[in-house]
């Protein structure tokens, strides 16, 4: 059995805990609301730097010492950088919790952003980025940002090659001071840890450190471009990525976009893998997800297939979403809701997936929601709900982005279109 | 059989299966899985990508299932589920909540007796080709691919898992059918179950579902491969970045220095290791790693790092540096120490779930013939040292030239 809580500290520490005694592990997520959103437009890629050099150095320890102490708990550590937010996750033995909690708390709190570190983080972006040119699903997702969300949601965490260039120490000490404070953080916490230890641990190493006010929790605006573009690239097979505005993940439809994707994409029986790849053989990879940034949502399909087949797959992805109204039966609503209820189950054994979902309620809900809430909702889902959903967020404005040895043949779009190219 | 300290119960059909099921109270899901010992090292070279395809296959038709109720049965459990092949092995699972664990047996034990339908066979070759094509995208998978191509040269470790365009292209029906008739045999597989699960149940239920199948016999022996040394490149114009890979011979998974080997693996190229400080937070590469790569006979220390071209040399020149100075020793005992702490949160993260037992169980009985228990495995992880990693880097030096592998843009290094 589980207990959830939820509340904020005196510092603005908005915190959840979901108490599951029997673990043997303890697994937290420190969010501080700022990303790649937040950045100056003339130094893009400065939060994620920030996040990669936060742990190099603080005002006690050197980056290398630091690590050390959190090795010296076994820590077994994750950072990343968002559109929204940047996310400082840790999962510890229990008996390590506190420890784990304080080194966060030196990290957050006092980093010197040492000026070699800097100056080789940035470096280290740059390189990255051109590393992006041989992962060609990663290089799709990073130019189908722009078109999909505008230009400020949608920026790529590694920034651009020219921004970066013009970030040094300073920049990262002030977007620091800008947004790493109490109310702008978010701390779930899963495991064998009670609301109160878990509130006592979190107030004795976050009290007084900056303001309490609930900044950060804003929406940004999307800017969605249909359009169709290729961009060239000496490649085996082509990349296809297509994508809409769908719903935000607090929108009362959000359950039905979810049981949609299910029966999209949910399992091998799903239409896409059914059609695209096995029963016409076009593609190995075949898939469609969601991103929702708070108060947005985009649905995409993607695919990869052989440049002379691109045409026929395109073809066959379209012609999924336009019939998805026309046949769907109980059957295949049931299947899809099945597997999200029952990876709840199975996913929820582990303490990593608890605090996962925990920080997602706490960041697009501002509260937990207990699972049998959203289970609930997903079963409620009718057939007549994906249809009407489908109807409201029809596939007439897309955005299709093809990457690889050529452009497709046919456009098959009613909104402009764009050609680019590299 | 069963008591309060050991949560395995084993179990062998008359067949032959053998069956390993591991008792976990306090969750509630339940994962089942096929392995079959074989994989791309049982290969004959004309079929070579011939346990991959087949791997596929599972998934489209038995005798009584068409391949659309085969998915379309997992996905009404709402089964996390898959299949992969490596070098030596072929695993089919499913992860469920505990009340569908037979279903899930059942249809993973229907799967693996598959019928091969020749449509499928044909329009299935072409998501195979897809594949292939996918990873010639990927410039690590290239590299590896690369790799075991040349420091395995002549043995059958060297065959890419994926196969060939022109292996997989001409396979036929009946090529792959003999195959699958030889190696997916009961007394060449072995059903695991973890979770919430009554003992007893499984091994009724794994009777009387595999009871009939007919055992096949010995296997061919699998040969040791002999580990190359020297230098090989593959230049391709269309990568931006450079990959180089240095391979030395080691052990096996189931020789009792592995332990020690993956510790050192880590201290010198995993998360806040030697590589980390004195080579990606020098700027010199954003990526360079060590991986102790273990098979069931034998292993490889593998260091590799991707940079841009212009900088290999200096990329190859540090990693070697680091290698040199693991390997002439000492090393410290907070290195070591680091290292096992670390190992020691990541088996209480692996004991919580039943699909991440399966999988450290099916490596137990393929590199130990048994489960070890926690305690075990923390006996092991215990027993690391600085004196054992210098005992190891005695047996197993990387301070010489080994294999190198280069792929990028460059002609790097350039012949002599």
């Amino acid at each position: 059995m589980s207990e959830i809580s939820h509340g904020y500290l005196p510092c603005g520490i908005e915190y959840g805990v979901v108490t599951l005694p029997r673990r043997h592990v303890v697994s937290f997520q420190i969010r501080v609301l700022a990303g790649a959103s937040s950045e100056p437009a003339e130094r893009l890629g400065l939060a994620r730097l920030v996040e990669e050099t936060l742990d190099k150095g603080t005002q006690q320890r050197s980056g290398q010492q630091l690590s050390d102490a959190f090795d010296a708990i076994g820590a077994s550590r994750n950072s990343g950088t968002g559109r929204e937010t940047m996310t400082f996750t840790s999962t510890v033995l229990a008996e390590h919790f506190e420890r784990a909690v304080e080194l966060h708390a030196e990290m957050l709190r006092t980093p010197t952003f040492p000026e070699d570190a800097v100056r080789v983080n940035v470096d280290l972006a740059r390189q990255e980025l051109s590393a992006l040119e041989d992962d060609p699903q990663a290089l799709c997702d990073k130019l189908v940002g722009p078109l999909a969300y505008g230009p400020v949601l949608g920026r790529h965490p590694l920034g651009e090659r020219e921004t970066l260039e013009r970030i040094a120490r300073a920049d990262l000490d002030a977007f620091w001071r800008t947004h790493f404070h109490c109310g702008r953080m978010v701390v779930s916490v899963a495991g064998p840890v009670e609301e109160k230890r878990a509130v006592d641990v979190l107030a004795r190493h976050f009290q007084g450190f900056g303001g309490a006010a609930g900044n950060g929790r804003e929406t940004h605006s999307v800017r969605f471009s249909p359009s169709r573009t290729h961009h060239h690239k000496d490649l085996e097979q082509e990349q296809i990525s297509i994508c809409w505005p769908g719903v935000d993940a607090t929108h009362k439809d959000f359950p039905v976009q979810q049981a949609t994707l299910g029966i999209l994409s949910g399992g091998m029986s799903g239409r896409l893998f059914t059609e695209v790849r096995e029963k016409r053989g076009l593609v190995y990879w075949v898939s469609a997800w969601q991103e929702t940034p708070r108060g947005a949502g985009m649905m995409f399909l993607g695919a990869s297939t052989t440049p002379e087949r691109c045409d026929q797959t395109y073809t066959a992805l379209l012609r999924e979403m336009d019939r998805l109204s026309q046949d769907l039966i109980q059957d295949e609503l049931d299947r899809a809701v099945t597997g999200i209820v029952a990876s709840h189950e199975t996913r929820g054994d582990a303490t990593r997936s608890r605090c996962a979902e925990l920080a997602a309620d706490l960041f697009f809900f501002g509260r937990p929601v207990p699972p049998e809430e959203k289970i609930a909702k997903l079963q409620a889902v009718t057939i007549d709900d994906i249809r009407r959903y489908l109807a409201e967020h029809r596939r007439d404005r897309l955005c299709v982005l093809t990457l690889g040895p050529r452009a497709l043949a046919d456009p098959g779009m009613k909104a402009g279109v764009q050609e680019g190219g590299r | 059989m069963t008591n309060a300290a050991d949560p395995y119960t084993l179990h062998r059909l008359a067949n032959g299966l053998q069956i390993v099921i591991e008792k976990m109270p306090d969750v509630r899901s339940a994962a089942a899985g096929f392995l079959v010992r074989t994989g791309a090292r049982d290969e004959t070279p004309e079929v070579a990508g011939v346990s991959h395809f087949l791997e596929h296959m599972m998934f489209k038709g038995t005798s009584q299932r068409t391949w659309r109720e085969i998915t379309i049965d997992f996905d009404r459990m709402g089964s996390s589920y898959n299949a992969f092949t490596s070098e030596d092995r072929t695993i089919y699972y499913g992860w469920v909540r505990k009340a569908d664990l037979a279903r899930q047996i059942e249809l993973l034990a229907d799967m693996v007796r598959a019928t091969l339908p020749e449509e499928e066979f044909k329009t299935e070759k072409n998501v195979i080709l897809e594949e292939i094509a996918m990873a010639k995208d990927n410039i690590e998978h290239v590299a590896f691919d690369f790799l075991q191509e040349k420091v395995f040269a002549g043995h059958p470790l060297a065959w890419p898992i994926l196969g060939y365009e022109n292996t997989v292209g001409p396979l036929t029906r009946d090529q792959m059918w003999a195959y699958f008739q030889r190696r997916y045999a009961p007394d060449n597989m072995l059903l695991v179950v973890a979770g919430n699960v009554d003992p007893a149940e499984v091994i009724g239920v794994a009777q009387e579902l595999c009871g009939s199948w007919k055992p096949a016999g010995p296997q061919p022996k699998r040969t040791t491969p002999r580990i190359h040394r020297g230098v090989d490149v593959m230049s391709v114009d269309r990568f931006k970045q450079q990959v180089v890979a240095m391979t030395f011979p080691s052990v096996g998974g189931s020789d009792p220095r592995a332990e020690t080997a993956a510790a050192a693996a880590t201290i010198l190229g995993g998360e806040n290791s030697r590589f980390f400080w004195e080579i990606v937070q020098k700027g010199l590469a954003p990526r360079a790693g060590a991986h102790h790569l273990e098979y069931t006979d034998c292993g490889l220390m593998l260091l590799f790092g991707a940079c841009e071209p212009e900088r290999i040399e200096q990329l190859a020149d540090a990693i070697r540096t680091q290698a040199k100075r693991i390997c002439r020793g000492p090393v410290a005992a907070h290195e070591v120490d680091r290292v096992k702490n670390k190992r020691r949160t990541s088996l209480a993260i692996e004991g919580e779930a039943p699909y991440y037992r399966l999988t450290q169980l099916m490596d137990d009985m393929e590199y130990y013939g048994e489960p070890r228990t926690v305690e075990q495995m923390l006996a092991e992880v215990d027993a690391v040292s600085s004196e054992t990693i210098a005992g190891y880097f005695a047996a197993f030096p990387i301070d010489d030239e080994g294999h190198l592998t280069s792929v990028g843009p460059r002609d790097w290094p350039a012949a002599p």
